[in-house]
């Protein structure tokens, strides 16, 4: 597996030959606050970069998340649906959100450190 | 625009780690240690909130005749030591503001929304009521939950429910927002480092304005500029029970109109059986009629979506159909209260 990226979104991806697994910064998830319920998509879905994949509803507000490449839905988090707050307490592990099969390599998201800066 | 106005309390704030929000041109916490958390704290235990950017207007006693020409309620024959929820309305009956009084021997307390303080004091100046606007020299602090009372026995004499009480530190009442029991508080800001040091000796955990938020929804209380407005009515916001003051008053025609015929808007609380939020102005039908969200939310009590919806009349079905982003999700109308 690839070192996670970050997009200007708050998405990260990282790669596994063509496989992308998704979820939402430590960041985005700070900023939503707790997360009560997550829309995921549908296995088979297909997204072109930059489409939203994933509604996220927090008590605060309602965020999405988009595609970082073209894509085709592979796996969905199966956690998300009984425990959304995992995307609270483990935004990068146990909180991933979808898998997909990548149809466009697109490999331009930021490193960990220029994400920080980024965010900061 | 001016900066954001902070709160006597923005230091404390600061070092509990609070997390701001710019709310009604104020910077004010919007949590702390997480809104569900502070939610619990409060429908669990005890917990406080920082209410200091609500306006507080020491009015005399003097103007109290103007005063009652001006809200639905009738604060004239209220007793000295009650508290009294009320509403400013214009000359349509629909709602300047949603408020609090305190009803003292030689003054009363008007206790206004921060975002309709401009509009109130404006209100009350053209009206030629005569008060003092003490909202930079307090701070208001509300501690609730199934313990506070408890707590607060060590600090002050705990008043009657809906009761105000003035002591030589401490002005405040038994009121809330939250449907929990508890005390609101007013101290003068040289004195605020004691009541601090209250919150902290009895380890009371600090709750910001989203957990304020849900656990007014699960309350089944409104909020100025979502329940109410200057287009809203209090018997379209399901607030008859506020109207009490039977001289003349502003709007009080159309009032007595609505509640005669029942023609006009209604407002219902709604339930949807998933985590699905249906949020402010999220369109509905019921049946043949329309209606918007007010305002909706998860309940942590619940485990589900609730909220309020304005419908144009009232529907003769209960269930609702809300078209969140594209799709179309059933919830019902809720005609019980949502926290026993």
């Amino acid at each position: 597996m690839t070192e996670k990226k970050y997009l200007e979104t708050h998405e990260w991806y990282s790669l596994t030959n063509k496989t992308i697994t998704i979820g939402i910064s430590d960041y985005a998830q700070g900023e939503l606050g707790d997360i009560v319920y997550v829309t995921l998509p549908e296995v088979g879905q297909e997204f072109i970069k930059g489409d939203s994949m994933v509604e996220v509803e927090a008590t605060k507000t309602v965020a999405e998340a988009y595609a970082p490449m073209d894509c085709v839905i592979t796996e969905i988090n199966p956690i998300l649906d009984s425990k959304p707050e995992v995307i609270n307490t483990d935004p990068c592990g146990e909180g991933w959100m979808v898998k997909a099969e990548v149809k466009n390599l697109d490999d331009s998201g930021m490193l960990y450190q220029e994400y920080e800066s980024f965010i900061s | 625009m001016s900066d954001p106005k902070l709160s006597p309390l923005h230091e404390h704030h600061l070092k509990n780690k609070a997390k701001f929000i710019e709310f009604s041109g104020w910077t004010m916490p919007f949590s702390y240690s997480g809104t569900l958390k502070e939610h619990s704290y409060i429908r669990n235990d005890i917990g406080y909130f920082d209410v200091s950017h609500m306006g507080r207007l020491k009015i005399s006693n003097s103007s109290m005749i103007v005063l009652n020409t001006l809200i639905c309620s009738d604060i004239k024959n209220l007793p000295v030591g009650k508290a009294l929820y009320s509403i400013f309305t214009n000359e349509n009956g629909c709602a300047l503001d949603d408020v609090i009084f305190w009803k003292f021997s030689n003054y009363i307390l008007l206790i206004c929304n921060a975002s309709n303080t401009d509009k109130i004091t404006n209100h009350l100046n053209e009206k030629n009521v005569c008060y003092d606007d003490i909202t930079k020299n307090t701070a208001l602090v509300a501690i609730q939950g199934p313990n506070a009372l408890k707590v607060l026995d060590k600090l002050v004499t705990i008043p009657e429910s809906f009761s105000c009480l003035n002591g030589e530190m401490y002005t405040y009442a038994r009121t809330g927002y939250t449907g929990e029991d508890g005390l609101e508080i007013m101290i003068n800001i040289e004195n605020l480092d004691k009541l601090i040091s209250f919150l902290e000796i009895n380890n009371i955990q600090p709750c910001g304005l989203g957990s304020r938020d849900t656990l007014r929804l699960e309350a089944s209380l409104p909020l100025y500029g979502f329940e109410l407005s200057e287009n809203i009515t209090p018997i379209e916001a399901g607030l008859k029970w506020t109207v009490s003051n039977t001289e003349s008053y502003l709007g009080h025609q159309i009032i007595k109109n609505q509640i005669d015929t029942g023609n006009h808007k209604v407002l219902k609380k709604f339930i949807i059986d998933s985590r699905n939020i249906a949020r402010t102005g999220t369109e509905v039908r019921a049946g043949d009629v329309t209606g918007v969200v007010t305002s909706g939310n998860f309940s942590p009590l619940l485990q589900k979506s609730i909220g309020f919806v304005l419908l144009e009349t009232e529907p003769d079905t209960d269930l609702l159909e809300f078209e969140i982003r594209g799709n179309f999700i059933e919830g019902k109308i809720q005609k019980k209260r949502f926290i026993s």
